[in-house]
C-alpha cells in the first residue's frame, strides 16, 4: 500500500495532547495482553440468523466519508481488495452515512416494515447503535465466524446497550475535547467553564449540535457524570448553556464546519473532535486540542448488521478487520481510535511514529479522563427537546 | 387535424395532463400521506397511530410562532433584496445584452454548478471576521470595532438572498426581454423623462416577471433552513431548522407535518392576497 | 446626461454580477490551494496539482456524472410538462383552473424534508426500488413548478395579435404554435430550463431521501466536508461552469445573424 507522505509529516507535526507513548501503557490501558486471548465469547453457542455458511458475492458497507484506507493514485480500497482476494467476496463500498439522524430518517421507513435496506453492514454512532439494537432493526452476527472479536480492547467490550456485544463491534473511537488557538486565546484552556465564562472569549466559542458531546462535556463540568444522565446535572447543564447562548458568548452550535471557523480565527475555542484536529494542525500547528480536566467524552462507530443483511459475509468481513495487521492498515490511514488490540504493535512495521500518536493509541491517563455518554439518555426524547431548544431548532 | 378542431375544449385538459398526472401521482399521493401524518401520534418505540391529533397544529403554531413571522420576515426581505439586485442586472441583459445573453444568463446560474454548501462555505471566508469585507466595513464606520457579519441575522438574509438571486432575474429577464423597445422610445418621444418612461411603460410591462420572481424567491426562501444552519445563532433559527430537527432529530414525525402544512398554508394565503392584489389577468393567473 | 445614465446601468450591472461571482472566484482561488491536510480552509501555497488531476477523489467523477445527467435529463422533461401546463393556464379557459394553480404552488411551498420522507415512503410502499431514476421523478416533480411560473410570465405578455395574424394568413394551430409562439416565447422556457436544471443540480435534501445507492454531487460533497472537502470539488465546480460557458460563447461566435422577433 502506497502512502502519501505528506500523511507521515502531517502527524509529526501534530502537537496535540502531550502525554508520553509507551507501548505498556497503552497496553494496559486497553487492557489486554498480547492481543489473541481465549475468552469465552469466541463460541457463542447457536446465535446466527439464518444460519446460512456461505458466502454471498457481494458484500454492500455503508460507511462514513474517509474512514478506510485508500490508495489515493489508484483509488482503490487495499483492504477491501485483500479481503476480496482472500474470500472471493466482491464488496460494494458506499460513504454515504454523513450524519446519523440523517441516516436513520433515510431509512426509517424501509426498516420499520421490516424490510431490507440494501446494506450488509452500516456503522453507526453509539447511541444510534443503542436504537437500532432496541428497536430490533439488526440482525445478530455471527460469533462463531468472528473468532478474531477476542480482539476487541476490553474497554468497549460490553457497552450497556449490547453487553455481549452480539449485534455489533466498534469500527473506530473517537475523542471530544476542545479545540483551540492559545495564540488568539493568550493562554491555556483547561475547561469548559472557561468558554463559557470568560469575557475574553465571547462570541469566539462554538459547541456541537451533537448532544452526547456538547452535554456530555457540559455535565462533566458541572461536576456530574454523563455515562448515567441524572436529571438535575442534565438540568443544570442546559440553563448554563442557555445562558451562554443569550448572552451571546456561544457564537454558534455547529456540525463539523467549527473547522472552518477555527482555521480562519473566527473564532478562537470550540467543542471538537480528535481527527478533525488532527488535519487543522497540519496548516496550523499551533492549534492544540485538550480533554477538559474535568473529562471528555469518548464515543465509538460500530458495525452493525441492518435488517436484511447477510450476516455470514458480514461477519466474515468484520473478522478479517478485528486482524491485527489489517487493523493497523487500516488505523494508518484513517487516524481515529483503535478498537483492535495488537494493532499498535502491526503498525510500527508501517509507521512507527503513529504508534507514538496518543489520539490514535490513547494513553491510560487519556482514557481514564473520557467517558461514554448513557446511550439511553442520549436518545430520550424529553432531553432532547430540551437540547434542540436551546440550539434553535 | 379535423378531430383537433372538432375538439377543441379538451384542447386544455390536453396539455394540462401530463403535467399535472405527474404532479398528481408524486406530490398529491405523497402529500395526502404527509396529512396523514400530520395527525398521528407516537415515537420509535411505541410506534405512531392516527388519533386525529389536531393538538400537532395547536402545538406547532403556539410554540414555534416566533420561528414562522422570523421565517416570514427573513424571506420577505431577502425577496425585496433580490429584487434590487436583480432588476437592473435583467434589465442590462434583456436591453444591452445583444448576442451575449444566453452567456450571462448562464453566469447568473453559475453559483448552482458549485452546490450550495461550498458557495456558503466561501461567504464564510469573504465574510470572515479578519477578512476584508468586515476590515472595510469597519474602516468606514458601518461595523463596530467588535462586531462580525457572520452569525447574525444579516449574514443569513444575505445568504437566502445571494441563493435564490437566480429565481428573481430569470423570471425578471424573460418578462423585460419581451418589452418592445419601441414603446419606451415612444414615450419619450412624447417628453417623458427616462425615470417616467420606466415607472410608465417599462416597468408595469414588467409585472409578469416580477410577480413571478418574487413568488419563486419567497416561497422556498420561507422554508430555507440552510442558511440560518450555518450562517446563523440559534436565535435566527426559522421554521424550516424546527421541521428539520423534528422529523430527523425528535423522530416527531406528527410535528413536523403538521408544522409543514402549517407553513405551506400561510404561504398559500400570502400567495392569494399577493396575486388579487397585483390582479389576475395580465399574471396569466 | 444620456450617457453617464447608460453608464450608470452598466456599472450597477457589474456590480451585480460581481456579488454574484464573488464566491464562485473565491472557490476557483482555492482550487490552487495546495493544504498540507484534508481541509481546504486557509490559503497554504500555490499548486496546479488539483488540475492536473481533477477526478482523483473516488466517486467525485461518479457522483458529478450522475448530478448532469439527472440535472440534464429532469429539465428536459418538466420544461416540456411545465411549458405545456402554461399554456393552458395562460391561454384557454377551463374547470379547475384553482385547482390547477393550487398544484402548482403547493410543491415550491412544501419543506423538501418532509417531501423527500415522503415521496419515499411512496416509493417503498409501491415497491420501486429507490437510486437514479427515483431521483429523475423527484426532480421533475419539483421542477415543474417552477418552469410553469417562469413560462407563464412570458405568456402573459405575449401578443396574441400576432398568432390571430399567422391564422389569418392560413396557419394551422400546429403551425402557428411551431413557427410563431414558440420562438417568441422561447427565452421563457429557455430561462425556465435553465432554473430546473439549476435546481436539479444543486438539490440535496429530497435527493438524500430517494437516491438509495447512487450519489450526486451534493451528497458527495456533504459527505465529503465532515472530513474535509478535497479541492477537486473546487476545480470540478470550476470546470463544468467553464465547459457551460465556452459553450455558450462558442454558439454565440458561430451564430448567424437572424432577425429577432419582435424587438
Amino acid at each position: 500500500m502506497t502512502r502519501p507522505l505528506t500523511r507521515r509529516e502531517l502527524l509529526e507535526r501534530a502537537a496535540l495532547g502531550g502525554a508520553a507513548l509507551s507501548l505498556p501503557a497503552f497496553l494496559a490501558a486497553c487492557g489486554g495482553g498480547n492481543g489473541i486471548e481465549g475468552t469465552a465469547t469466541t463460541t457463542a453457542a447457536g446465535t446466527t440468523t439464518g444460519g446460512s455458511k456461505t458466502l454471498a458475492d457481494t458484500l454492500t458497507i455503508s460507511n462514513w466519508t474517509l474512514y478506510i484506507d485508500i490508495d489515493e493514485e489508484t483509488k482503490k480500497y487495499p483492504t477491501l481488495e485483500q479481503f476480496t482476494a482472500e474470500t472471493g467476496v466482491a464488496v460494494d463500498y458506499i460513504e454515504d452515512v454523513n450524519d446519523n439522524d440523517e441516516w436513520f430518517g433515510k431509512n426509517q421507513a424501509a426498516l420499520s416494515k421490516g424490510q431490507a435496506i440494501g446494506r450488509d453492514i452500516t456503522v453507526l454512532t453509539d447511541w444510534m447503535a443503542a436504537r437500532m439494537v432496541r428497536l430490533g432493526y439488526v440482525e445478530k452476527l455471527d460469533k462463531e465466524a468472528i473468532p478474531n472479536a477476542s480482539n476487541l480492547v476490553s474497554a468497549l467490550a460490553s457497552p450497556g446497550w449490547d453487553p455481549n456485544r452480539e449485534y455489533s463491534l466498534p469500527w473506530q473511537s473517537g475523542l471530544t475535547g476542545i479545540g483551540y488557538d492559545p495564540e488568539r486565546v493568550g493562554g491555556e484552556i483547561t475547561s469548559i467553564s472557561q468558554l463559557l465564562e470568560d469575557p475574553k472569549l465571547k462570541g469566539k466559542v462554538t459547541f456541537l449540535t451533537e448532544m452526547p458531546d456538547t452535554m456530555g462535556l457540559m455535565i462533566l463540568d458541572g461536576g456530574g457524570d454523563p455515562s448515567t444522565v441524572a436529571k438535575a446535572d442534565f438540568d443544570r447543564a442546559i440553563e448554563r448553556l442557555q445562558a451562554g447562548v443569550d448572552s451571546g458568548q456561544i457564537r454558534q452550535f455547529t456540525g463539523n464546519d467549527y473547522s472552518g471557523m477555527l482555521a480562519k480565527g473566527d473564532i478562537w475555542a470550540a467543542v471538537g473532535w480528535s481527527g478533525d484536529m488532527v488535519q487543522l494542525t497540519a496548516d496550523n500547528p499551533n492549534l492544540k486540542f485538550v480533554i477538559p480536566d474535568a473529562g471528555g467524552m469518548i464515543w465509538t462507530d460500530n458495525m452493525l448488521i441492518p435488517t436484511g443483511g447477510d450476516v455470514f459475509t458480514a461477519s466474515t468481513f468484520m473478522n478479517f478487520v478485528y486482524d491485527p495487521k489489517v487493523a493497523a492498515q487500516i488505523e494508518a490511514y484513517v487516524n481515529f481510535i483503535c478498537p483492535v488490540d495488537g494493532a499498535a504493535e502491526e503498525i510500527k512495521a508501517i509507521d512507527a511514529s503513529l504508534a507514538d500518536n496518543t489520539l490514535i493509541f490513547p494513553d491510560e491517563a487519556t482514557l481514564a479522563k473520557v467517558k461514554i455518554f448513557d446511550a439511553e439518555a442520549a436518545d430520550d426524547n424529553a432531553y432532547k427537546q430540551q437540547f434542540q431548544a436551546v440550539i434553535g431548532a | 387535424m379535423g378531430w383537433l378542431h372538432r375538439h377543441r375544449g379538451l384542447v386544455p385538459y390536453l396539455l394540462l395532463a401530463p403535467g399535472l398526472a405527474w404532479l398528481a401521482l408524486f406530490f398529491v399521493v405523497p402529500t395526502y400521506y404527509l396529512a396523514n401524518t400530520s395527525l398521528q401520534t407516537g415515537s420509535l418505540d411505541a410506534g405512531y397511530a392516527f388519533t386525529w391529533a389536531w393538538d400537532n397544529y395547536a402545538d406547532a403554531i403556539s410554540t414555534y410562532h416566533e420561528q414562522f413571522v422570523r421565517s416570514l420576515q427573513y424571506a420577505g426581505i431577502a425577496t425585496v433584496a433580490a429584487f434590487l439586485v436583480s432588476y437592473p442586472l435583467a434589465y442590462f441583459i434583456a436591453f444591452r445584452g445583444g448576442r451575449w445573453k444566453g452567456v450571462l444568463l448562464l453566469l447568473i446560474i453559475a453559483p448552482f454548478f458549485v452546490t450550495y454548501l461550498i458557495r456558503t462555505l466561501a461567504w464564510q471566508t469573504i465574510l470572515s471576521d479578519s477578512g476584508f469585507v468586515v476590515n472595510a466595513l469597519q474602516t468606514v464606520g458601518l461595523l463596530g470595532d467588535g462586531d462580525r457579519l457572520l452569525a447574525t441575522s444579516t449574514a443569513v438574509i444575505a445568504g437566502i438572498t445571494y441563493n435564490f438571486l437566480p429565481f428573481m432575474a430569470l423570471p425578471l429577464y424573460v418578462s423585460l426581454e419581451q418589452i418592445d423597445g419601441r414603446l419606451i422610445e415612444a414615450a419619450e418621444d412624447l417628453y417623458a423623462s427616462k425615470v417616467k418612461a420606466f415607472l410608465r411603460v417599462t416597468l408595469p410591462l414588467s409585472l409578469p416577471g416580477v410577480f413571478a420572481g418574487t413568488l419563486l424567491t419567497f416561497i422556498p426562501a420561507a422554508g430555507d433552513f440552510i442558511n440560518a444552519e450555518l450562517l446563523g445563532t440559534p436565535r435566527q433559527s426559522m421554521i424550516g431548522n424546527v421541521i428539520q430537527s423534528k422529523f430527523l432529530v425528535l423522530t416527531d414525525y406528527g410535528q413536523a407535518a403538521a408544522l409543514s402544512f402549517t407553513l405551506m398554508a400561510a404561504i398559500l394565503v400570502l400567495i392569494a392576497i399577493y396575486t388579487k392584489v397585483l390582479g389576475t389577468e395580465r399574471m396569466g393567473v | 446626461m444620456t450617457f453617464a445614465r447608460r453608464h450608470v446601468l452598466t456599472a450597477y450591472a457589474l456590480l451585480a454580477f460581481g456579488y454574484l461571482m464573488l464566491p464562485i472566484a473565491v472557490v476557483i482561488a482555492f482550487s490552487f490551494n495546495d493544504p498540507l491536510g484534508r481541509f481546504n480552509f486557509t490559503w497554504q501555497g500555490f499548486t496546479l496539482q488539483h488540475w492536473e488531476n481533477p477526478f482523483g477523489p473516488p466517486g467525485l467523477r461518479d457522483a458529478i456524472v450522475a448530478s448532469l445527467q439527472i440535472a440534464a435529463l429532469a429539465s428536459l422533461v418538466a420544461t416540456i410538462l411545465g411549458t405545456l401546463v402554461a399554456l393552458a393556464l395562460v391561454r384557454y379557459g377551463f374547470r379547475g383552473r384553482g385547482l390547477t394553480n393550487l398544484l402548482i404552488f403547493m410543491p415550491m411551498t412544501t419543506p423538501e424534508i418532509v417531501m423527500g420522507a415522503s415521496l419515499l415512503a411512496l416509493f417503498l410502499n409501491v415497491g420501486v426500488a429507490t437510486g437514479f431514476w427515483t431521483i429523475f421523478i423527484a426532480h421533475v416533480m419539483f421542477d415543474i413548478s417552477f418552469v410553469v411560473v417562469t413560462v407563464k410570465a412570458r405568456l402573459a405578455g405575449f401578443d396574441r395579435h400576432l398568432e390571430e395574424a399567422a391564422m389569418d394568413l392560413g396557419a394551422n394551430p400546429f403551425t402557428t404554435f411551431a413557427r410563431v409562439t414558440l420562438p417568441l416565447i422561447a427565452p421563457g422556457v429557455a430561462a425556465g430550463a435553465l432554473l430546473a436544471f439549476a435546481l436539479s443540480v444543486d438539490d440535496f435534501v429530497i435527493t438524500l431521501f430517494n437516491a438509495g445507492s447512487t450519489i450526486t454531487f451534493p451528497l458527495y460533497v456533504w459527505g465529503a466536508a465532515r472530513v474535509g472537502v478535497p479541492p477537486q470539488v473546487n476545480v470540478i465546480g470550476t470546470m463544468i461552469f467553464l465547459v457551460a460557458a465556452g459553450l455558450m460563447l462558442a454558439s454565440v461566435l458561430v451564430q448567424t445573424r437572424r432577425p429577432k422577433g419582435t424587438s
